[in-house]
């Protein structure tokens, strides 16, 4: 019978008489004892000479790592994997990191510290521990106070334990033993054809999830709607086309025909509407520089990098060139000549006149006269004769 | 009114003994539901129906049957989200804070606030769910590698929202569940019934009052607690971030952070006051929960409701001083536009009435404290309503200004949240100890050694 | 119930209170004088922080004591004196003041009329900030601070003799009364005397943000003079380990208070990038300000936040003296941080100035004289409080 002691417990009915008991029993060297009490006994650690609990390191060695994977994440989310500019800040934006680090440390922590504590200091869940439904259990889960001292304790004399707990006058003293070992039939047939039945549950129940009811819509209004898509067929038109062919001579809003084809311009009739103003200037400038200047040079001399190859970009400073009409200008650039493409699709009617008054200035400064510098003086009020 | 200031006064009335005190919390758990209590759940379950039946319409036809619209794109849904997210805070604010302070009145309330805690930021994750409309993608919120080789915007508030809101409701859970161990403990030893047994011993792990665990127990508690605390304030903080770091006037103000968190706690200790007020009374718990902790509570209300009255006057003030058109349109316009009835409901409700509670006497008044918390639950509602919808309804141009109403499945999705909470608590006041049993016995009388043999020191 | 005995003997506070009192204040005096002469734009701004790290104390110090009424607290009561000291710097605000009013030309750009001409904002402004309003303002807030230490420490000091416990219901009302009061007048002393030092930027937190502050330094200075008389005897044995971890535990909490709100306040303004707000952060990040801004992060909450974190630390007195020491600093250097860059040859960057250096001096030499002159003759100790046995057995 002793083989299965677990130990002898006492039951008290004071916290008086229990943190006296405590101390009593520490004293006398016992190693494996414990007090149970209904609620924690003020002082109880220090009775029962107990060393601080050491849970504060889980918490704080796992805070810091939630602290470290958060930061880790956000930096190889937002600045390695897929890097964006998002409202202007940096790619590491810190300030609006630390929302989600404060949240995952804490996290962290909380879940380690009571998973911590349950798993690796109570070495729950433990239901089957010997003062389980005792007596004595009921009792110190209600309002007793109660103190065991096992018999694994090295000290463990039953006469001299029986002493000391005398010693300490309590309600009652009861022992405790092991309770007979359950058999657990794990292998019994009934049992097994439970676990398959449950495993080609869960499979069946995972397989319908993960590849049906995942790719089912829940109503598809958004998608399936009554209309005649563009590409697509349709049963409403005797052709079977969805769309439609605009009427014959239909003319694109805002869109006006250039008629005019290859060398025939009729420069007569395409004057140039825009006195060169200084933001029409500007706007020829810009243009020009965009468009024009990566084959003509930026002045217009035909020196961009392109020269050396063949052919060479013209320059417009030739005499042909200056004796272009306005007209002329306009219609190159709109259908293209030569190698030159057209850049109708890119430059606007109005952009391309600015171009061709710009176009005009360079040729004027390539080509000045001294009379034109007695125009410059008077307007700046300066002389640069020289 | 003379007070013995030398005295310390009982935390549990009525000279209670250990046992009385755990027959008094766990005979809701032994008794069966009477008629009131079906009564009561019939009530809070239509409230729940009638939002449900709302929430599927909504999601067969979409969210235009809302009154969301241009300009005013963030309306009820999100009101409703800051609403139960604030009536959240108490729970954690009365376990984590008082308990850090080292409240003993605290222990009669702890439990319980904790519960509605959990039961209110479940509903609060119910709206910026369905407020995205496609409910069944809210997968996409989280950070995990996908296929889109996409990543979530980790700089937006709203993704703040995600992982403060998941995180603030499963450390609640966590602090909640620990709480209730012993407890589970004391009744699996307690019941007669094995089936409660079987759930009892399940839950409570095994637990067997151990003082080398206790010492664990309550070096974790406070661990927790410690951590709740400013977990509660960030929870909040990050929700004020949704609206502040936009640079729409009337939402980016640097006070929003403490001012949402005062605003939350006011609105969550109205809460707590307004279901303890009925608790109290129907489990006959009038000697755990005393007239004294409530008006401990009354007192935090007025403290509270006088630091968002602080928001609303600073707000004021640093628009006119801020000398930002915009700035002091939305301001004049707030308190003397379209939405003035909003913003004077809102500022007599959270300021003018509960200064009631200056006076001791209605302090100490059942029936008047359940007015003043009614009105300052009603006025922390709009509150959001008022930042949320005047701030956005009158958009930088005159052609884009526009009236905001709420629709009948607006309303009827509140009215189910409502539902819902109220079910979760009356559900939770029959089936766990609406009380925390170690704790109040902790606090009882005579609960505690003497210290006669003169060792403390 | 176990109780500890008490037998309170009054004692003289050490002579070095009074002594170093002196010596720092003729120092600083004369330092201070002397660089009023050589620099008087330096000398004012030097001279606003070390006014307002007085305020901090003073009126920091006297929310202590209300804060102690209103929330029924009884751990504080044993050493309310040293706050109720603290506070008696109160009264002396209206000699304090007097040279910054002079100089508020020196340190308010509002000041300048012919700025006001040119400026349409700052026209606006003026209703609210102009001279007369503002002494105006300054004046009535000390008044109202005064009158409320006088009637809470008058009380406080009656019961010493008198014990009676009405006079504690008395506090109780006039704290309550004097709280919201508190939170009014200290935020209109931040925007008025900080804030408005750059009259186009505002903050709705600037005001709780002083406070942070202001809770911190009144704290650490309560903390400090406690440790230091408690090493010395005087509170022996009625300030037990669990007193100290209380003011660890509210050091900590407040440390991350602070942080929290200075956070909040930078965090929107960044995200937002609106530049009528976030000019004033970029002048703290211009030249070496970037140093002290980086610092200020430092100093104010990393190291005392490493320094609290554990549980033994927060009632190891030696750490405590330290690190009330640090805060102090620490609040002193947020101070210089906040007003320092507003001055306009600083705007740029921080260039140094022995002037700087002096005022500490004057600052300490005030702060101790005026300590050791309110607590001569009083008790160390409210001797009659009725709080007091609880506060004295106190436990965790």
């Amino acid at each position: 019978m002793n083989k299965n002691l677990y130990g002898f417990a006492a039951l008290f009915k004071t916290p008086d008489e229990i943190i006296e008991a405590a101390k009593k029993t520490a004293e006398a060297g016992y190693q494996k004892y414990d007090i149970h009490s209904p609620y924690p006994v003020h002082g109880i650690d220090r009775a029962m000479k107990l060393k601080a609990s050491k849970l504060g390191f889980i918490t704080l060695v796992f805070g810091l790592t939630g602290s470290a994977i958060a930061l880790l994440l956000m930096y190889w989310t937002m600045s390695v994997d897929y890097p964006m500019i998002i409202g202007g800040k940096p790619f590491f934006a810190l300030p609006a990191f630390v929302p989600i680090t404060f949240e995952l440390t804490v996290l962290l922590a909380t879940l380690a510290t009571v998973i911590g504590m349950i798993t690796f200091f109570f070495r729950f869940p433990e239901n089957d521990h010997p003062l389980h439904d005792t007596e004595y259990m009921k009792k110190v889960s209600c309002d007793h106070y109660g103190l065991v001292i096992e018999a694994k304790d090295k000290l463990f004399n039953e006469t001299k334990v029986r002493e000391l707990l005398n010693s300490l006058r309590p309600l009652s003293i009861e022992e405790i033993y092991y309770p007979e070992k359950e058999t657990y039939p794990v292998l019994e047939t009934k049992f097994v054809t439970f676990l398959i039945l449950i495993a080609l549950l869960t499979s069946g129940v995972t397989y319908f999830a993960l590849n049906k009811l995942l790719y089912m819509q829940p109503f598809t209004w958004m998608m399936d709607q009554p209309k005649l898509n563009p590409q697509k067929q349709s049963t409403l038109f005797a052709d079977g086309y969805g769309m439609r062919a605009p009427v014959k001579g239909t003319v694109a809003r805002g869109f006006l025909p250039y008629p005019f084809t290859g060398q025939n311009a009729p420069t007569d009739v395409l004057l140039n509407p825009y006195l060169p103003t200084k933001e029409n200037l500007q706007l020829g400038e810009q243009k020009y520089l965009t468009f024009c200047s990566p084959c003509h040079g930026n002045f217009g001399d035909g020196d961009s990098r392109l020269r050396g190859q063949f052919p060479n970009p013209p320059s417009l400073h030739s005499t042909r060139a200056r004796e272009f009409s306005d007209g002329m200008i306009y219609h190159i650039i709109t259908n293209g000549q030569n190698v030159m493409p057209s850049y109708a699709s890119q430059i606007t009617r109005e952009e391309r006149w600015a171009i061709v008054n710009y176009i005009r200035v360079l040729q004027r400064a390539k080509n000045a006269k001294s009379s034109d510098l007695q125009v410059v003086n008077k307007e700046t009020g300066t002389n640069a004769s020289n | 009114m003379h007070i013995d200031y030398s005295q310390e006064a009982p935390a549990v009335a009525g000279r209670l003994t250990l046992s009385q005190i755990e027959e008094l919390v766990a005979r809701p758990l032994d008794t069966k539901p009477d008629r009131k209590y079906f009564i009561a759940l019939s009530i809070s379950g239509s409230l729940l129906l009638l939002g449900a039946i709302c929430l599927g319409i909504s999601f067969y036809y979409g969210i235009g049957l809302w009154g969301n619209n241009q300009p005013v794109g963030w309306a009820v849904p999100i009101v409703n989200f800051v609403f139960w997210v604030g009536i959240g805070h108490a729970g954690t604010l009365i376990s984590a804070i008082l308990f850090l302070l080292r409240q003993k009145w605290r222990t009669g309330i702890a439990r319980f606030a904790e519960a509605m805690t959990i039961f209110a930021v479940i509903c609060a994750g119910i709206f910026p769910v369905i407020h995205t409309g496609r409910p069944w993608l809210a997968g996409y919120l989280l950070p995990y590698p996908n296929q889109h080789s996409l990543w979530v915007n980790f700089t937006s508030p709203l993704l703040w929202d995600v992982f403060a809101v998941s995180t603030y409701f499963t450390v609640s859970l966590v602090f909640w569940y620990i709480g209730l161990i012993p407890d589970f403990a004391t009744l699996r030893d307690r019941t007669t019934s094995k089936v409660k047994k079987t759930i009892y011993s399940i839950f409570s792990l095994g637990w067997r009052h151990s003082s080398r665990h206790w010492q664990h127990y309550e070096k974790a508690y406070m661990l927790l607690a410690g951590f709740a605390t400013p977990l509660v304030l960030s929870v909040h903080t990050i929700v004020s971030f949704d609206f502040a770091v936009s640079i729409l006037p009337g939402w980016h103000t640097t006070i929003f952070p403490p001012y949402f968190v005062a605003g939350a706690i006011f609105s969550g200790f109205a809460m707590v006051v307004t279901v303890l007020v009925f608790v109290r009374k129907i489990f006959n718990l009038e000697n755990i929960i005393t007239l004294d902790h409530l008006e401990k509570m009354n007192k935090v209300i007025l403290a509270t409701g006088m630091m968002v009255g602080y928001a609303y006057g600073m707000e004021f003030f640093i628009a006119w001083y801020s000398g930002v058109q915009a700035e002091q349109f939305v301001f004049i316009n707030r308190a003397f536009g379209p939405y003035a009835w909003a913003y004077w409901i809102m500022v007599s409700c959270n300021v003018i009435f509960p200064q009631l509670f200056w006076f001791r006497k209605f302090r100490r008044s059942i029936p008047v404290m359940f007015v003043i918390v009614i009105l300052v639950n009603v006025g922390m509602w709009f509150e959001r309503f008022v930042i949320t919808v005047t701030s956005l309804h009158r958009d930088f141009l005159p052609s884009s200004w526009g009236y905001y109403k709420p629709t009948f499945f607006d309303m009827g999705i509140l009215l189910g949240s409502f539902g819902l909470f109220f079910t979760l608590v009356i559900l939770f006041t029959k089936s766990l100890p609406v009380v925390s049993i170690s704790e109040v016995k902790a606090v009882a009388d005579g609960a505690q050694p003497t210290h006669r043999g003169g060792h403390h020191e | 119930m176990h109780q500890t005995e008490f037998n309170y003997q009054r004692k003289d506070l050490p002579a070095g209170f009074s002594k170093y009192g002196l010596i720092f204040l003729v120092a600083g005096i004369v330092l201070a004088v002397a660089s009023f002469f050589i620099d008087q734009t330096r000398a004012a701004f030097n001279y606003l922080i070390i006014y307002m790290m007085i305020v901090s104390i003073a009126l920091g110090s006297l929310f202590l004591i209300a804060l102690e009424y209103v929330a029924g607290a009884e751990w504080s009561t044993p050493f309310r004196r040293i706050p109720e000291f603290f506070a008696g710097l109160l009264p002396v605000l209206f000699v304090l003041v007097i040279p910054l009013l002079f100089f508020s030309h020196d340190l308010f750009h509002w000041a300048h009329e012919e700025a006001i001409k040119e400026d349409k904002i700052l026209q606006g402004k003026a209703p609210y900030l102009n001279i007369s309003f503002f002494v105006i303002r300054t004046l009535v807030f000390i008044a109202i601070w005064v009158l409320f230490y006088f009637i809470l420490q008058r009380n406080s000091r009656k019961q010493d003799t008198s014990k009676d416990q009405t006079l504690t219901t008395k506090n109780i009302r006039f704290s309550a009364a004097f709280i919201p009061i508190f939170a009014i007048t200290i935020t209109f002393t931040a925007v008025d005397w900080l804030m408005s030092l750059e009259p186009h930027w505002f903050s709705t937190i600037f005001g709780v943000y002083y406070f942070s502050g202001t809770v911190i330094a009144a704290l650490a200075a309560v903390t400090l003079v406690v440790v230091v008389l408690k090493e010395k005897g005087y509170f022996n044995p009625w300030i037990t380990d669990d007193h100290l971890y209380s003011f660890g535990a509210l050091l900590f909490a407040f440390v991350n208070f602070w942080a929290y709100i200075a956070f909040s306040q930078f965090m929107l303004i960044w995200y937002a990038d609106l530049p009528e707000e976030t000019f004033w952060y970029l002048t703290r990040w211009e030249g070496s300000w970037v140093i002290f801004s980086l610092l200020l992060i430092v100093i104010h909450f990393i190291v005392p936040y490493a320094m609290l974190l554990s549980q033994p630390s927060k009632m190891d007195p030696k750490r405590l003296k330290f690190i009330s020491v640090w805060l102090l600093f620490a609040h002193l250097f947020d101070l210089f941080w906040l007003v320092m860059p507003n001055m306009q040859p600083l705007k740029k960057g921080y260039i140094f100035s022995w002037i700087d250096l002096v005022f500490p001096i004057l600052g300490i030499g005030i702060v101790l004289t005026v300590f050791n002159f309110i607590s001569r003759k009083e008790n160390l100790i409210p001797v009659g409080d009725p709080k007091l046995k609880k506060g004295i057995n106190f436990h965790l």
